[in-house]
This record gives structure tokens, C-alpha cells and sequence, in this order.
């Protein structure tokens, strides 16, 4: 008798909410479908918080220019927040139209959902090289690039000066040893605490970063031949490791405990160091500390590899692309609004002065580059002297769960040399069977 | 009796829909994808046990366990020691003991975020300056390593809930009754033997409480951990819930993380179903 009650009860439970559920679920349903068929409607969703207000003034000025269309602009910043929402949209249904991507990774888990986008004008457009992390094997472009970006060795002209040492001069490793070895010298005549700061903290600056110069190489620097290797064979790991050692070495200590902000807010903006190994993204927070400084006295020179001397690593950190579930009237007024941001007039103004990218795209006046180091940049791959980013093609969780840490414990001490390539190796393979 | 039972299902509706909504339908989605391969988008196929499989044959989640199974430990010690402490402290006749109460609260009323990045300046910077000026050689490059990353989390931890549990004892302990106390003192008692023979005994409920809120809270411990190390140097000291939140979130290996995360619900379940259990004897004693 006892159990039969409990047992109704319990049924009377389960129907309760299973009545309540359907009605949220119907609710959900109806709602929203009804916009007036003749505007098009934009949903865009991105992951550069920095240049949120302006993009948002430039779709702004586009939709002035083309009543018919409207854009929403999404950002939402940190690639993996970035990302996880993204999934979330798409498993809702509330899909965006143009969303970003950084890389083969990513483009890898939406690419059945993204379309071709190589007859676009900005695909003609873009630099050599640009699109190749995003052209499947039977030729299309399913990505257009946002900006370009580079890395290097971003030194202190005052202090260099003051120590005699020509930067420009510095090409291999031993010039740099020798700049090094003379710039710790002369370090209280010249008021820094040490020649380096290494944020050891930060895996990616090390793992990322540093070590694609030397990588970048043995997967003839492309990104694609990267995600594609098997193996990864370190063929330069010698000179990896002493390029870092010798950061380490000169570096303000204990590395371990050096974290981004760390390196470049407190000791390059406030001229502690005399060298950072950072990209041209550090331009914004070092002209926040020292507006001066920023504009008139840093430089930035690439880092010493083998074979490639004079060549800076630049890639493209992330790419548009543009939702194939869409209707064909909505993916062209998409299409169309990318071109027109990249290659109208209006729009070429906002990306290079509003925006300060760095344009991945023919036909922009170079000279309007405000900031020395985007202009370095710029010079670099005009001159097609860069190295690829190969480092986006790393085997998903290969960089942050065991190279990036394998560095670090190396640092520390705790690791060899050899271990850290041989276990680095053992786990690319293991991910990529 | 049967109109009692409707108002009775339509009072405890919002509840029970609101429970299903974002604990009960999320938890058996979640145990669901943990057999999947699930990427947050689709998944494709089923694939048992794989995923589980995958756990202990990889490092982090191994590791994760035994660094947090260490924090939880030395965090129930330690804060049991000092929350029971500072109770005795701010129970005895003091002028500033309400003063005192307030102070040593709150820290718990910082936000554990806050907290982490407040402890990592102390810890690099001010412990540094401390060290260079007194020439101790131990308080140089804390958090740089995984012995000092492991006391900072654990300092931050005590600092942060001993105020709480200190609230608890103080509780227990202002309702021993003092006839008792007199009477022992009255027989000669010393104050320890005071403490252990009278006070003890009468405030051992509160032992439990204390402890098993400190066992879960030191176990599930993400956002200090988060800002005061993030899991650096080297993921030596990450723990449990950032490890899942990493194998999800970053790694991307969403069904993955999904069998992480239903392990470490179940160690917390476990950790709970005892908790409740021990409570439930000491009510029946009480």
C-alpha cells in the first residue's frame, strides 16, 4: 500500500516536469522567427575584444551605406571562453553568420560548416601566404585573414646606445651572445637590472613562440604540413636550447615566477631590462606606461636561427569565416561586408588607423603604420623575409599539457635537455595516431 | 487529500523545475557524453569506457589527485588547529574579542580571485623584499616551485577559511555550560586539563562539522588556485577542478573532461554521503 502511494507520487513527480519542460520547450521554439524578409541581418561573432568599439563603428558606417542589411557584433574575449561559447551558439541554433577561427585546430571542428570563400576580392588580395593555414586540398579558402602579427627580440634603443651596440647589426647567435655579454657588463652603468626578461610563467611565450623559429624549418614553415606531421623531429634543438638558455641566463630571476605583465609592463616599459622576446600586440600597454618611450625608442630585431637570419616569425593569429547554414542572400550581404572592410576605402582607413592591424592585404599604404614595431613587421613580410607560425598546426593539448611544462621543468631544473625533446616527441606522436 | 496534493506539487514545482533544470538534466547529460566522443558540438559514436580508460593512463589527472589529496590534508589539519585556536582566543575575557571576531572573519568575505592575486603579490613581491633585507635565503622565489606553490595554496586556504571555522567553534564553545567549568576548576583542575577533559568532549560535534566542511571546500578549490599559481610552475600544482576545466576548455577534449569531472563527483559525493552519515550518528547521541 505504502510503496504503491510512493510510487504514484513519484509518477505524478516525472509528469510534472516533464508538462513543465514541454511548455518551456514550445516557448523556446516560437519565439524569434519573425524578422521582415527583405532585411538582412549580420550576426557576427569574434574573438579581438581589443578593437570592439571600433569595429563596431565601422559596421556602423556600412550599414548607413546599405540600408538593407543589419550586423550584430559579438566579442567575446580569451580564446578558449572564446571558443566554448561559440560551441554553445552553434549546439542552440542561434548560429553567427561570420564568426573567427584561429587556426587549423579550430577551423578542423567547423569545417563542415564554413563556405568558400575564394572568389572574394579580399582572398585576391591577400598577402602571400595569408590564406594557406585556411585552403583545403581542393583549392578552397575557407578563412580570411584578420591581421598579420610578428615577433621578435624587442629592445631598449636608449640602452643600446648607451653601451655602444648597433642593433641593427645583430644577425646570429653569436652577435647577439656578444650584445648580451657586453650589455650585462655594463649593467649598473647603464641603470638595468638584467639583460633579459623571460617570463617563465607564461608556457607559450617559450613554447610557442620561441621555439617555432626553430621549428618552423623542418615543416617548410607551413602551419598546414605542421597539424599534418606525424613526428615531430626537433632538428634544431641545439640551438633552441641555447637561445633560451641564454635568455634564461641574463634574465631578471627567478624566471619561474616572471609572468607577462611582469615582463613587459614593470620591467621593459620602466626600462629595467634591456630586451624583451615579445610581438608587436605589446605596443598598446607599453605606450599606456610611457607614451615617450613607446613611440621614440624601441625597436625590434628578429631572433637569431641558422639559415634564417634576418627573417622575422610573422603569422596570421586569426581568421573570419562564414556560416554555410545560412541562406545564399545572407552569406553574400557576408561576403560583401568583408570585402568592404578590407578593401574599400572607408574600410582600409579603419583597419590600418582605427583598428591598428597590421594589414594582411595588398594595397595599403605602408607609411601610415603609427607604431615602429607593426612597421617592422610590416617591412619584414613586404620584404617576404618572415618565418611561418607553425605553432597553431601543434597537436590539440600537445603545447599546454606537455611542452609548454617540459620547458618549464627543464627551468627548473627538473628536467634534461634530452628528456624534454624525447618526451615532447613521444607525446606529438601519441596525439597524432 | 487529493486537493492537498496539488497545491503540494505546485508549491515544490519551481523548485524541483528549477533543480532538474540546471542540476539533475546536466548532471545525466554530462555522465552520458563521459561515453561518448563528444567534442561540445556532436559526437559520433559511443565508445564505453574509453574515455575512463584515457584518464589514468595520462599524467595530469593522476597527478592533479595526489597534489589535491596533499592540500586537503594539510588544510584540515591546519585549519582545524588554527580555527580552534583562534575560538579559544576570542572566547576568553578579552576587551577586544568582538573586534578581534570581525577581524579574523574577514578574509572570508574576499572573494577567492581577489585573494589569489593579493597572496601572489605578497608571496613574490613582499616576501622577496623581506628576504633581500633580512638575508633568509628561504623566502626568495616563492610560488616558483611546486614545494612553495603547495605551502602558498595552503597558507592562502588557512588564511582565507579559518575565520569561518573559527564562527563554528565559537559557537560550541560559548554553549558549554559553566557549571561544568567551575565545578572542574573548583576540583583543581590545570587549563589543559580543563581543555581536554571538559571542553573537548562537549564541543566534539563541532569537530565533525569543521571537518568535513573543510575536507570539501580544500577538495573542490578552483579560483585561488586560479590566480595565486595557475597551476604553475609546470601543472605541479594543479588541481582537480582545474585540470578538468583545462582538458575541456582548452584541450578541447570535452567527453574527456566530462569523465574527469563525473570521478571527481564522485569522490565528492563520497566525501559528502559520509559526512552525512557521521552527522546523523551524532545527532542521535546528542
Amino acid at each position: 500500500m505504502r510503496s504503491k502511494k510512493r510510487f504514484s507520487k513519484f509518477l505524478t513527480f516525472f509528469s510534472v516536469i516533464a508538462a513543465l519542460m514541454l511548455v518551456l520547450a514550445g516557448c523556446g521554439g516560437s519565439g524569434g522567427e519573425s524578422k521582415s524578409s527583405d532585411q538582412i541581418t549580420i550576426d557576427i561573432m569574434q574573438v579581438k575584444v581589443e578593437f570592439n568599439s571600433q569595429f563596431k563603428e565601422l559596421a556602423k558606417i556600412y550599414e548607413k551605406e546599405n540600408p538593407g542589411v543589419k550586423i550584430n557584433i559579438t566579442s567575446v574575449g580569451g580564446g578558449t571562453d572564446y571558443l566554448s561559447q561559440l560551441k554553445t551558439k552553434f549546439a542552440s541554433g542561434d548560429e553567427p553568420t561570420i564568426f573567427s577561427l584561429s587556426g587549423p585546430v579550430e577551423v578542423e571542428q567547423f569545417k563542415d560548416k564554413i563556405v568558400d570563400l575564394s572568389e572574394t576580392k579580399a582572398a585576391e588580395l591577400a598577402l602571400e601566404g595569408t590564406l594557406d593555414a585556411v585552403t583545403t586540398e581542393d583549392g578552397q579558402v575557407i578563412g580570411l585573414p584578420y591581421n598579420l602579427e610578428g615577433y621578435g627580440l624587442i629592445y631598449n634603443k636608449n640602452v643600446f646606445e648607451k653601451a655602444g651596440i648597433n642593433a641593427e647589426e645583430i644577425l646570429t647567435y653569436e652577435d647577439l651572445e656578444k650584445a648580451v655579454k657586453t650589455l650585462n657588463s655594463k649593467k649598473e652603468e647603464l641603470g638595468i637590472e638584467a639583460v633579459f626578461a623571460l617570463p617563465g610563467k607564461e608556457k607559450w611565450v617559450m613554447s610557442n613562440h620561441l621555439a617555432n623559429v626553430y621549428l618552423a624549418p623542418e615543416f617548410n614553415h607551413s602551419v598546414l604540413e605542421a597539424w599534418n606531421s606525424p613526428t615531430v623531429a626537433f632538428e634544431k634543438s641545439d640551438e633552441f636550447k641555447r637561445m633560451l638558455d641564454l635568455q634564461a641566463k641574463y634574465s631578471i630571476q627567478p624566471v619561474l615566477n616572471l609572468d607577462y605583465s611582469q615582463q613587459v609592463e614593470q620591467y621593459f616599459s620602466l626600462e629595467s631590462v634591456a630586451m624583451i622576446q615579445q610581438g608587436n600586440w605589446v605596443y598598446p600597454s607599453i605606450y599606456q606606461m610611457d607614451s615617450d618611450f613607446a613611440e621614440n625608442s624601441i625597436g625590434m630585431i628578429p631572433i637569431p636561427a641558422e639559415g634564417l637570419e634576418g627573417h622575422l616569425p610573422v603569422g596570421v593569429p586569426n581568421y573570419w569565416a562564414v556560416n554555410s547554414n545560412k541562406d545564399e542572400k545572407t552569406i553574400q550581404a557576408a561576403k560583401d561586408f568583408l570585402d568592404w572592410m578590407y578593401t574599400s576605402e572607408t574600410g582600409k582607413d579603419y583597419v590600418l588607423n582605427e583598428f591598428k592591424f597590421i594589414p594582411a592585404y595588398g594595397g595599403y599604404d605602408a607609411d601610415q603604420i603609427s607604431d615602429p614595431l607593426s612597421k617592422t613587421v610590416y617591412e619584414y613580410s613586404e620584404a617576404g623575409k618572415t618565418i611561418g607560425w607553425v605553432f597553431s598546426g601543434y597537436p590539440v593539448s600537445w603545447e599546454p599539457d606537455t611542452f609548454g611544462p617540459n620547458i618549464q621543468k627543464y627551468l627548473d631544473g627538473k628536467m634534461s635537455w634530452d628528456e624534454l625533446i624525447e618526451d615532447s616527441i613521444v607525446s606529438w606522436e601519441k596525439l597524432k595516431k | 487529500m487529493q486537493n492537498k496534493s496539488v497545491t503540494f506539487w505546485l508549491f515544490l514545482t519551481p523548485v524541483l523545475l528549477s533543480l532538474s533544470l540546471v542540476v539533475i538534466v546536466p548532471l545525466l547529460l554530462g555522465v552520458f557524453y563521459s561515453f561518448t566522443n563528444w567534442d561540445g558540438l556532436t559526437f559520433t559514436q559511443f565508445v564505453g569506457f574509453e574515455n575512463y580508460i584515457q584518464i589514468f593512463q595520462n599524467d595530469s589527472f593522476i597527478n592533479a589527485l595526489w597534489f589535491t589529496t596533499k592540500f586537503t590534508i594539510a588544510c584540515v589539519i591546519l585549519l582545524n588547529i588554527t580555527g580552534l585556536g583562534l575560538a579559544l582566543l576570542v572566547t576568553r575575557n578579552l576587551k577586544s574579542k568582538n573586534f578581534l571576531r570581525t577581524v579574523f572573519f574577514m578574509p572570508n568575505l574576499i572573494g577567492g580571485l581577489i585573494l589569489g592575486f593579493i597572496w601572489q603579490f605578497i608571496f613574490i613581491n613582499v616576501f622577496d623584499f623581506v628576504g633581500r633585507m633580512l638575508g633568509q635565503e628561504w623566502l626568495l622565489g616563492w610560488l616558483s616551485n611546486e614545494t612553495t606553490g603547495f605551502w602558498g595554496l595552503v597558507i592562502l586556504m588557512v588564511w582565507q577559511m579559518a575565520g569561518y571555522i573559527m564562527i563554528i567553534y565559537i559557537a560550541y564553545l560559548e554553549s558549554v555550560p559553566q557549571e561544568l567549568v567551575e565545578a572542574s576548576e573548583i576540583d583543581g583542575a590545570t587549563s589543559f586539563q580543563k581543555l581536554r577533559y571538559v571542553i573537548f568532549p562537549l564541543v566534539r560535534p563541532a569537530f565533525t562539522v569543521s571537518m568535513f566542511l573543510t575536507l570539501s571546500n580544500s577538495f573542490k578549490i578552483y579560483d585561488q588556485n586560479l590566480s595565486l599559481t595557475n597551476g604553475g610552475p609546470y601543472d605541479s600544482t594543479q588541481m582537480l577542478a582545474m585540470d578538468i576545466v583545462r582538458t575541456a576548455f582548452e584541450s578541447n577534449q570535452m567527453a574527456l573532461g566530462e569523465a574527469k569531472a563525473v570521478i571527481f563527483f564522485l569522490i565528492v559525493a563520497a566525501i559528502a554521503l559520509t559526512q552525512v552519515y557521521y552527522n546523523k550518528k551524532r545527532e542521535v547521541e546528542v
